[in-house]
């Protein structure tokens, strides 16, 4: 009996433990959105933005190149998004990992409404924390009106998948 | 005594599962893509003291774009003369146009213009491709080293040292 009590003690104990510990690795763990938003990059006329101008907007910030196919094809859907939930404080930000004259005129061709930024390698570097350890494209982070990351994914958007996303931080 | 045992196997494997459930961050949705220089891997080898077979092997489910391979060699005095490439498939590009990629096997014979016998040479090859599920990764490079044959020698065996870095 008194193996039985002392076995309940000990797994409470070790599970309280593991409880601790494991809210401790995931505060740590957890991805900080200060150095994405200390980004300041230049728009395709070469004036600087800073990201932080859009603090208080649910932010989609969005990485791709127009040599990545992929992510041009989920682009369209980030327009339509734009111009539906924008009225609503919603904001995307496109880092091209690009040179400027691409950027520009896919930017026309698909009539972005939104900014194109110019990002190098360092702006790419940002993301491996946030969950792109291969620095792949596309890849995006959803901030809340806080400028708390909510959500990061690296491959394209399902469809609805990122409004269903955006709606609940709305 | 052996049942305490038993429980406590139960309670480290609990234990541990608890943990690693709360390291890994719930929030991101991941994909589980190859890393590039597995979804391309580069290798070369001599041919001869004055030839060098470059190969990609490209991963089910991967892709190289043609026109964004490009060789190197160091010491640049060592020159190298790349021939066309195999053509590759054609694939129109909403954006660029027709476009063309490789899947398998990608080899070239690559040409020294100046191999000194005994010098240790340097193959960098650049490339960048995507994945089928809906990745591109930014242009690679990768480097093998591979020792030139003394002279009157035949080619010694390659030093494969793939690393990976940014172009832009």
């Amino acid at each position: 009996m008194h193996r039985v009590r002392l076995l309940i003690m000990l797994t409470a104990g070790l599970l309280a433990l593991a409880l601790g510990i494991g809210v401790a690795v995931w505060y740590r763990s957890a991805p900080d959105a200060t150095a994405l938003l200390a980004l300041s990059l230049p728009d395709t006329h070469g004036v600087e933005q800073p990201l932080a101008q859009w603090r208080g907007k649910v932010l989609v910030v969005n990485y791709w190149a127009t040599w990545c196919g992929p992510c041009r094809e989920e682009m369209p859907e980030f327009v339509r998004a734009q111009r539906d939930l924008g009225p609503q404080g919603v904001q995307f930000v496109g880092i091209a990992v690009d040179k400027p004259e691409p950027v520009a005129q896919f930017s026309k061709e698909l009539e972005l409404n939104y900014p194109a930024l110019i990002g190098g390698n360092d702006a790419v570097e940002l993301t491996r924390p946030l969950g792109n350890h291969l620095a792949a494209l596309p890849f995006t982070v959803i901030l809340d009106r806080e400028g708390h990351i909510v959500y990061a994914q690296m491959g394209p958007f399902k469809s609805e998948q990122l409004r269903s996303i955006i709606g609940k931080i709305i | 005594m052996r049942s305490l045992k038993g429980h406590g196997r139960v309670l480290v494997a609990g234990v541990a599962a608890a943990l690693l459930s709360f390291a890994s961050w719930p929030l991101t949705a991941q994909v589980d893509p190859l890393p590039p220089e597995k979804a391309f891997r580069f290798s070369a080898r001599l041919v001869d003291a004055g030839t060098v077979e470059a190969r990609f092997v490209i991963a089910d489910g991967y892709y190289l774009y043609r026109d964004r391979i490009h060789f190197a060699i160091e010491p640049a005095a060592a020159g190298l003369s790349v021939p066309p490439l195999p053509e590759g498939t054609i694939k129109q590009d909403q954006f660029f146009g027709p476009v063309e990629t490789y899947r398998g096997d990608v080899v070239v014979r690559l040409a020294l213009k100046n191999p000194k016998p005994g010098e240790m040479i340097v193959i960098a090859a650049e490339s960048q491709g995507c994945a089928d599920i809906g990745l591109c990764y930014p242009p690679t490079v990768q480097h093998v080293a591979l020792a030139l044959p003394e002279a009157g020698k035949g080619p010694a065996a390659p030093n494969a040292a793939p690393s990976r870095a940014w172009f832009n």
